[in-house]
């Protein structure tokens, strides 16, 4: 660790760790309501246990941003943060503000409070209390690192970085701005929902990635920030408009059926470049860094990001299968498949690079961390395809032949079981990661030793 | 005014006309001009106007392998277009 | 390493290869555009003929005309800078600018025109593709416009050099647009 102030990344990633923990948990309980649908259906009904577990989802991911941001940005421009109270105080207000959401969600506090009560709008059912908190601590972020970079160096890296926070925090304003037509309520909706892990949340992640590379492979900067500038052009063009395929049947005009159709159809171009740009990178470069369970991470964050991001979502984004497929299983496998692999991954990666050299130590635990990075991939893996396999005999049973929903829910049990088992796997995989970055043990894989990491 | 570039010149001259004969085919369409040989030939006159764009205006000449890249996509693409104007 | 394996590949394409990520990713937007109004065009032939009539065919035309020769002026004014003619280089710009405006005062009379026969986006599926793949095409004249004007004023080989590239993509659109959706009858 080159900057003392990188340490403020610690106690985010652990923050953030802690939600992940709480996140897999909640999707696990999820999953059992699928199979056995009245459990705790009186004290958590399943819409709460699902807000929990979406909502700490988007938290600790944004919080892991966070920590990859203070990580990095000393290093990358060359200076101390701007102010570590800050950066501590940032945190605090996030934590309160998450846990105050959940006491909220959770006893459905204050219901119908304007300011204190739960505002009801998918992903975005923070209290107005909460939000307000969230664009404080968020504006203090941004402070905090913007003065970094204006007084430091800046590069490509940290210059997409910042475009994509600032991105990130500004969009979430429109969750301040709650239409009473439910048709312009979801349009604005989108702005957030979408422009978020479709757009500006692409810039953090190919930004993250390409100092993941930087630092891993030894390749050239230059070449580095090519690839990136290239991937961000990409995001944008397709993603930006690509906002129409989420606009084919909430009431918008019918054009946005081919708006939406022709650009998301796209957004898997990004997400194959980033793909290509890790393993030209890992190929061409040089250094045989002994951290290999990042290197790990890193490609595979590249690879299912590709899957889960491009292909899924191309699966099912044309107008004209989406017309079937809308809001069936297959928009959860596709979803699933998707944030694990473009953003969790990502955040997982970035902890393994940092955590050793936060806590000043050698890589302990490649083999245990490696491991978890299977067990979790694999059990999401294995529940995109029972998701993709219920979505497309729902689809059939439902909206094909005109089964009535519940009728179909009773045929797609084994699916459901099959999705339950492999949340296990993921819950598993989880907490082997957690233990395998927080926990040392004396286990150093050499440099140049080790196996390779597979492919 | 310095000298106008003999090639530019002649990029625009092409494009003008590739684009007036164009124009005149699918006018006499009405008139005894074959529809589907009319659709054929509009295409490959487009094709021909993108190629010529592509060479001197984008500066392609300099890089022959994209220009005839670049030359196939649109030739498959108008390939596609005129298959799906004549089914 | 850059040299070595993808990077001479690149390295061949005249220009910043930003603008060519560009050009491709607008040439497979109107591509597609342009598949898909052909394909839609199968569920109707004889709707899609009947709309097409509508269109005012000889102002195509005449665009296609200024916009090839705007298109020139844009690439001689990037032959004057490189040559060391600023003046003239930037004389050339605004006639390529002037040209532009030319070209979006005849598409404005086109659906002024449509508008006073009572027709929207929505009378036909013709029409949806219509005003969706020309009028985005004729967003990006706005844009060139503007971007003409300002390299006309910071008129750095390297400004002039990517904004020419954009306005010939514009070009390169157009002339593969406007034959599939005003010639093929």
């Amino acid at each position: 660790m080159k900057y003392e102030t990188q340490k403020i990344a610690l106690a985010y990633f652990a923050v953030a760790m802690a939600l992940f923990a709480i996140q897999v948990s909640a999707g696990l309980l999820a999953g059992w309501v699928y199979v056995s649908p009245n459990t705790l259906s009186e004290l958590l009904p399943f819409n709460i246990i699902r807000m929990l577990h979406s909502n700490s989802l988007v938290v600790w991911l944004i919080t892991g941003f966070m920590g990859a941001a203070y990580f990095l940005i000393p290093e990358e421009s060359e200076r101390e943060i701007h102010s570590p109270t800050l950066a501590y105080l940032q945190l605090l207000i996030l934590v309160v503000g998450t846990l105050g959401a959940v006491v909220t969600y959770v006893f459905d506090l204050f219901h119908g409070h304007w300011l204190l009560g739960m505002e009801g709008r998918e992903f975005i059912e923070q209290p107005v209390w909460v939000k307000v908190g969230i664009v404080v601590a968020a504006l203090i972020f941004l402070y905090n690192v913007t003065m970094t970079v204006l007084a430091g160096k800046k590069t490509a890296i940290t210059n997409i970085l910042l475009l994509g926070l600032w991105g990130l925090a500004l969009l979430f304003l429109f969750s301040f701005y709650n239409p009473g037509n439910l048709s312009l309520d979801k349009q604005f909706w989108w702005y957030i929902v979408h422009l978020w892990v479709e757009g500006v949340w692409e810039l953090i992640m190919a930004s993250i990635l390409a100092y993941l590379m930087l630092k891993l492979t030894g390749v050239d900067r230059e070449v580095v920030e090519k690839w990136l500038y290239v991937i961000v052009a990409l995001a944008l063009f397709s993603g930006i408009l690509g906002t129409g395929h989420h606009y084919y049947w909430i009431g918008t005009p019918g054009y946005w059926q081919w708006i939406g159709s022709i650009f998301s159809s796209l957004e898997v171009v990004p997400f194959f470049a980033m793909m290509a740009f890790a393993f030209v990178m890992v190929w061409k470069g040089r250094r045989d860094h002994p951290n290999k369970a990042a290197l790990l991470w890193s490609l595979g964050c590249a690879t299912l990001a590709f899957f889960g991001a491009g292909v899924w979502g191309f699966l099912h984004t044309l107008h004209g299968v989406n017309y079937y497929t809308h809001g069936t299983q297959i928009t959860a496998a596709h979803g699933h498949l998707a944030f694990y692999g473009a953003y969790v991954s990502l955040n997982l990666a970035i902890f393994t690079y940092a955590m050793p050299i936060l806590l000043n130590r050698d890589p302990y635990n490649q083999v245990l961390n490696m491991g978890s990075f299977w067990l979790m991939s694999g059990g999401v893996v294995f529940m995109t395809f029972a998701l993709t396999f219920a979505g497309t005999v729902q689809t059939h049973l439902q909206r094909v032949l005109g089964e009535n929903f519940m009728d179909v829910q009773d045929q797609l049990a084994i699916f459901y079981w099959m999705r339950f088992g492999a949340g296990i796997a993921v819950v598993l995989g989880a907490l082997l990661f957690i233990y395998a970055v927080a926990v040392p043990r004396k286990e150093i894989i050499e440099p140049g030793a080790a196996e390779t990491p597979a492919e | 005014m310095p000298a106008l570039s003999n090639r530019l010149i002649a990029a625009w001259a092409w494009l003008a006309g590739l684009g007036g004969l164009a124009a005149l085919i699918a006018a006499g369409v009405g008139q005894g001009v074959p529809r589907r040989a009319a659709g054929a030939a509009i295409l490959v006159l487009a094709v021909l106007k993108a190629r010529v764009i592509l060479a001197r205006y984008l500066d392609l000449d300099r890089a022959r392998a994209w220009l005839s890249g670049f030359g196939w996509a649109v030739t498959l693409w108008a390939a596609l277009v005129l298959g799906l104007y004549l089914v | 390493m850059s040299d070595a394996a993808s990077g001479s590949a690149l390295d061949d394409l005249p220009g910043e290869l930003l603008m060519w990520v560009l050009i491709v990713s607008e040439l497979l937007v109107f591509g597609a555009g342009l598949v898909a109004f052909m394909a839609v065009r199968l569920t109707d032939p004889a709707g899609f003929a009947a709309a097409q009539d509508h269109l005012f065919r000889a102002g195509a035309a005449l665009n296609t005309m200024v916009l090839v020769s705007s298109g020139f002026l844009a690439a001689q004014a990037l032959r004057w800078r490189e040559a060391g003619a600023r003046g003239a280089a930037r004389w050339a710009l605004v006639a390529a600018a002037a040209l532009g405006v030319v070209f979006l005062i005849i598409k404005g009379a086109e659906y002024a025109a449509k508008s006073a026969d009572g027709i929207g986006w929505d009378t036909h599926a013709f029409f949806t593709f219509y005003y969706l793949l020309t009028g985005f095409h004729a967003a990006h004249v706005v844009a060139g416009v503007v971007l003409l004007m300002l390299v006309a004023w910071r008129d750095a080989v390297a400004n002039i050099q990517a904004v020419a590239m954009f306005w010939h993509m514009v070009d390169l659109v157009w002339v593969l647009l406007y034959p599939v959706i005003y010639l093929l009858a």
